[in-house]
């Protein structure tokens, strides 16, 4: 903006303009008068009434939903703790219970530790993968990001749903494949119950990126979409599976034919 | 044209009033700004934002929620301690206490475990809206990074005020969850008996756990959003489109 007096035609030298006049000019380049802490942009609102007044709304209507919540339903209390007395099914807290579904089908520490571990780290680098600023701000970056993530979506659900039948049919051998392991081939725990399941992730993992390569041609960001959908109704589709379709032994049943205490 | 002093005139411009509230009504811009900058809670905010930063269908208020949620966790969590005892013998009772005798206590406990559950819910929905906007990426790097953190530490404050209760659901969830983290390889067993202090879940599991719950996971909270709101600020403003 200094410079401003070189540009103007004639090619009169710097000198020519004094302080004042160049304010001055700056003031119709940005069309507006010179700026005071308290002067709008265009684009711009003030905080108090704008944003305050959408906070204040907000806030209330929380507060209001969650007391008409709390008058109308009562937390859970059972019975006093009793170390004795084991309850079918044992369930951990509702938002862990998609580690809980996993732990069915595989070694405890791979369920409960190192996928969730590896996910939340993955989840966290994903700022330093996709450092390009295009399509902030606009939901699911763009048409073809969200159509990525529809499909995404339905790839994922039908492929755990279609996973958790299979390895309930094999009676949880790992998809058959884990009992052949073990009983034929004597594989040991490590091999069947910890690398093999690992092993599939990764390879569902890559049939939904080749999938999405190959039918959308994506920008890394939208990669990451598909990705990241998959990580959501992962989480989603399991935490269901653990809260509303486990019942005694952790078998299946339908969320009518839960006990009581768990519905 | 000066017009009658009403009653509210005349309470506004006393010295009482003024030592409180440095400024004037707020209907002029000047007024405005200075409610923001004048008070210390207001502050949080900038005096002037980007419009689309007060539209609710781009942030759909889940940060803003997410915070007023634990403001009210803090809230009731505290009216509850006033009459919880953590002792593997007394708490039971004390919660029974809580609904039956203590006014307004059953609905003090409800409020505090429905927005509990609704914390989980709605700080995860966050992570999505701020991941489907794209707003993770530069300058917001970090900040994302302390969001995960913030993640943790809410699913961690749920789970830990879990057992409180001491009923049989606490008992035995916790004992899963805890068995989840126990069977971590190399540092299972180690893991398990720093969060349970004992063999199976007793009293000492009970006061770690509460204390872990009201005093140190909140504390550990309430650092992380003091930098992820900071941070909001420095990496200007919330995202919007270019
Ligand atoms: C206790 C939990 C949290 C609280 C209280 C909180 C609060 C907030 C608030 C009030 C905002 C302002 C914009 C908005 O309301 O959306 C915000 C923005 C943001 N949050 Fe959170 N947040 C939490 C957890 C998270 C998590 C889990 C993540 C991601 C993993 C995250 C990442 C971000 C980012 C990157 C921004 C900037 C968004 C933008 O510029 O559009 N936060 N947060």
């Amino acid at each position: 903006m200094a410079d401003i007096t070189q540009q103007m035609p004639g090619g009169s030298p710097a000198v020519a303009i004094d302080e004042a006049k160049r304010q001055k000019l700056l003031e119709l380049v940005r069309g507006r008068a010179l700026a005071r802490p308290t002067d709008l942009a265009e684009d711009e609102v003030m905080v108090w009434p704008s944003l305050v007044v959408v906070e204040a709304v907000c806030a209330t209507v929380f507060l209001l939903l969650l007391l008409a919540a709390s008058v109308l339903f009562n937390a859970p209390l059972t019975a006093r703790a009793n170390l004795n007395q084991t309850p079918n099914p044992s369930k951990a807290p509702w938002y862990f219970l998609n580690l809980q579904e996993l732990l069915l089908h595989m070694n405890a520490g791979v369920a409960g530790v190192i996928i969730p571990t590896l996910a939340l780290g993955a989840i966290a680098a994903i700022p330093y993968f996709d450092r390009s600023p295009l399509g902030v701000g606009i939901l699911g970056t763009s048409s073809k990001g969200r159509k990525i993530a529809g499909f995404s979506a339905v790839f994922t659900t039908v492929v755990l749903i279609g996973m958790i039948l299979l390895d309930e049919a094999s009676g949880r051998t790992q998809f058959f494949i884990g009992g052949i392991l073990r009983t034929q081939f004597g594989a040991p725990e490590f091999v069947y119950n910890q690398m093999l399941p690992m092993g599939i992730i990764v390879v569902l993992i890559g049939v939904l990126v080749t999938l999405v390569q190959v039918i959308f041609k994506p920008t890394r960001r939208e990669m990451i979409i598909a990705l990241f959908t998959a990580f959501v109704i992962t989480y989603v589709v399991l935490t269901i599976s653990g809260t509303s379709f486990r019942g005694e032994g952790q078998n299946l049943v339908f969320p009518w034919q839960l006990p009581r205490e768990h519905h | 044209m000066a017009r009658e002093q009403t009653l509210a005139d005349k309470l506004s411009s006393s010295s009482l009033w003024r030592s409180v509230v440095r400024h004037g009504y707020p209907d002029t811009q000047r007024n405005q700004a200075l409610i923001i900058a004048s008070n210390v809670f207001l502050h949080i905010h900038p005096v002037k934002i980007k419009r689309y930063a007060t539209k609710v269908t781009y942030t759909f208020c889940l940060g803003g929620l997410s915070f007023f949620m634990f403001l009210v966790l803090t809230g009731t969590g505290v009216l509850l301690m006033f009459y919880y005892i953590p002792s593997a013998d007394l708490a039971y009772q004390s919660m029974k206490d809580i609904e039956s005798s203590v006014t307004f206590g059953q609905l003090m406990r409800n409020m505090h475990r429905w927005s509990a559950q609704g914390m989980v819910i709605v700080v995860f929905l966050h992570m999505c809206r701020v991941f489907y906007t794209g707003s993770y990426k530069p300058p917001r790097e970090f900040n994302w990074v302390i969001g995960v953190l913030l993640l943790v530490t809410t699913f961690l404050l749920s789970f830990t005020g879990y057992l409180l209760p001491w009923d049989q659901l606490a008992l035995w969830a916790i004992t899963v969850g805890t068995e989840i983290g126990g069977a971590a390889p190399f540092v299972g067993n180690q893991v398990n008996l720093v969060l349970r202090g004992d063999f199976e879940i007793g009293q000492n599991a009970l006061i770690r756990f509460y204390t872990l719950h009201v005093l140190f996971l909140p504390l550990v909270a309430a650092f992380l959003m003091a930098v992820h709101f900071w941070r909001i600020r420095k990496d200007g403003g919330i995202s919007g489109p270019l």
